[in-house]
């Protein structure tokens, strides 16, 4: 699993941190069950202060991506029925579709998000 | 002192020095026990008991110059194989290591059984007369591991050696923004470990049951033990270059930014190259830390050194180590 991190984006370190595991989880990436880094690990090498990881890790598990346990640390929820492969594949033909229309991904996502406001 | 020799020159003494101390050491301890045990020739039954069978009683005998021949013998050669594969191949302290401590528990473990079970039949008139050798075989087992570990730790470590030298244009990588920080995290574990070590574990551990060897327990315990730190590792890249490490916490091998050349993915097949699975030694004195075949991170190193680590995702971390040593290099 790859984690970037850019301090000078506007959006605050945490929340880049939870864009990225999210994206880890909901691709798959990382599995049910699976065990996140621990955070100091993660701290020292994005070289960002603990807290900043144990705030992202907090904010996913509020989410309910994953499971915070006492000695075990960081480890991906294993929620039935969250199954986010048909997500994915809808994604999958929009980004064709759009494609082959020539939309750019931002009129696409504007598209997006207009649907949401739905 | 060694300002005058280049770096390459103090990793081949090194490893000529440690592969020899080994094999002279390993052969002398087996030379030793031999004379121990010639010694006591007047009080040794003839012939001697050299075997023992289920039920820990004795059920092969021969001469005992012929007992001390098969010692020097078979000894002397997986010392000197030991020996040379350690002053050939230890490029690594991480390699060097394993050599140099298992030249020293072999020799020590194969004297102080043979020695051991000669000293108990001191005295006998008829060597039948003898018990079990279970005591001997214990002491034989576990005496020689904490002289083993000394003399792995006494191995000096790797000289730094950092490089300014760019990264080859044709290498991967991962696209970096100015001031992005990155990581790669990902765990490698080995199915096929326990596949293949259980059934070796059940049934020598029934075996040493049955035939009343309860000491080769010891072994079984042993191989678990190593089971569980040498099957799953969390291997990571970033700012401080590549670390393997044990989810236990040991063993850890790491790969300072600076030394490294270039990483790449490639494919591995565990038994052509390596000879099996876990932490082992491979082709040129690579360390390979092997837990599947297939893809595979290697990192090639200063010194004429490399890993190969068989992890998922392999192309995203060599391309991200590549970038990281890259951004280093250029002052970033």
């Amino acid at each position: 699993m790859l984690l970037r991190l850019d301090p000078s984006a506007e959006e605050p370190l945490f929340a880049q941190l939870v864009a990225q595991l999210r994206l880890a989880i909901v691709q798959g990436e990382l599995g049910g069950g699976e065990r996140l880094p621990a955070a100091r690990e993660l701290a020292e090498s994005l070289d960002v202060n603990i807290h900043t990881v144990l705030r992202a890790y907090q904010q996913l598990r509020d989410d309910g991506l994953i499971e915070l346990r006492r000695g075990r640390g960081a480890v991906v929820a294993t929620t039935p029925g969250r199954d986010y492969r048909p997500l994915l594949k809808a994604i999958d033909a929009v980004v064709r579709e759009a494609r082959a229309l020539g939309l750019s991904s931002q009129a696409t996502a504007a598209l997006l998000k207009e649907a949401f406001r739905t | 002192m060694n300002a005058t020799l280049s770096f390459d020159q103090r990793l081949r003494r090194r490893r000529h020095v440690v592969g020899a101390a080994t094999t002279v050491g390993g052969l002398l301890v087996l030379v030793i026990g031999a004379a121990v045990a010639w010694s006591w020739r007047s009080e040794l039954p003839d012939p001697v008991a050299t075997h023992w069978g289920a039920g820990g009683q004795p059920d092969g005998f021969s001469s005992l110059s012929a007992a001390l021949a098969v010692l020097l013998g078979i000894g002397g050669l997986t010392v000197l194989f030991l020996g040379s594969i350690t002053w050939a191949l230890g490029k690594s302290a991480a390699t060097l290591r394993v050599g140099a401590a298992a030249t020293v528990w072999l020799s020590l473990f194969m004297a102080i059984l043979v020695v051991g079970s000669l000293s108990v039949q001191r005295g006998l008139s008829d060597a039948r007369e003898v018990g079990s050798i279970n005591g001997v075989l214990l002491v034989a087992i576990l005496a020689p591991i904490v002289l083993a570990i000394l003399v792995a730790a006494a191995v000096p470590g790797d000289p730094r050696q950092p490089t300014t030298a760019p990264v080859p244009a044709d290498a991967p990588r991962v696209r970096l923004v100015d001031g992005e920080r990155a990581v790669w995290i990902n765990r490698a574990s080995s199915r096929v470990a326990y596949v293949v070590a259980v059934p070796i574990i059940l049934v020598t551990g029934a075996l040493a049951v049955w035939g009343g060897a309860w000491p080769m327990l010891i072994v079984d315990a042993l191989v678990v033990g190593a089971l569980v730190i040498l099957t799953t590792f969390v291997v990571r890249v970033d700012h401080t270059g590549l670390t393997v490490r044990s989810t236990v916490g040991w063993p850890r091998y790491h790969v300072p930014l600076d030394e490294v050349l270039r990483a790449s993915v490639t494919q591995v097949s565990p038994v052509k190259e390596f000879g099996g699975w876990g932490w082992r030694v491979g082709r040129d004195g690579r360390v390979g830390i092997v837990l599947r075949k297939g893809e595979a991170l290697l990192v090639e190193r200063t010194g004429g050194r490399a890993v190969v680590v068989t992890v998922d995702e392999a192309a995203k971390a060599a391309g991200l180590l590549n970038a990281l040593a890259d951004r280093a290099r250029s002052g970033g």
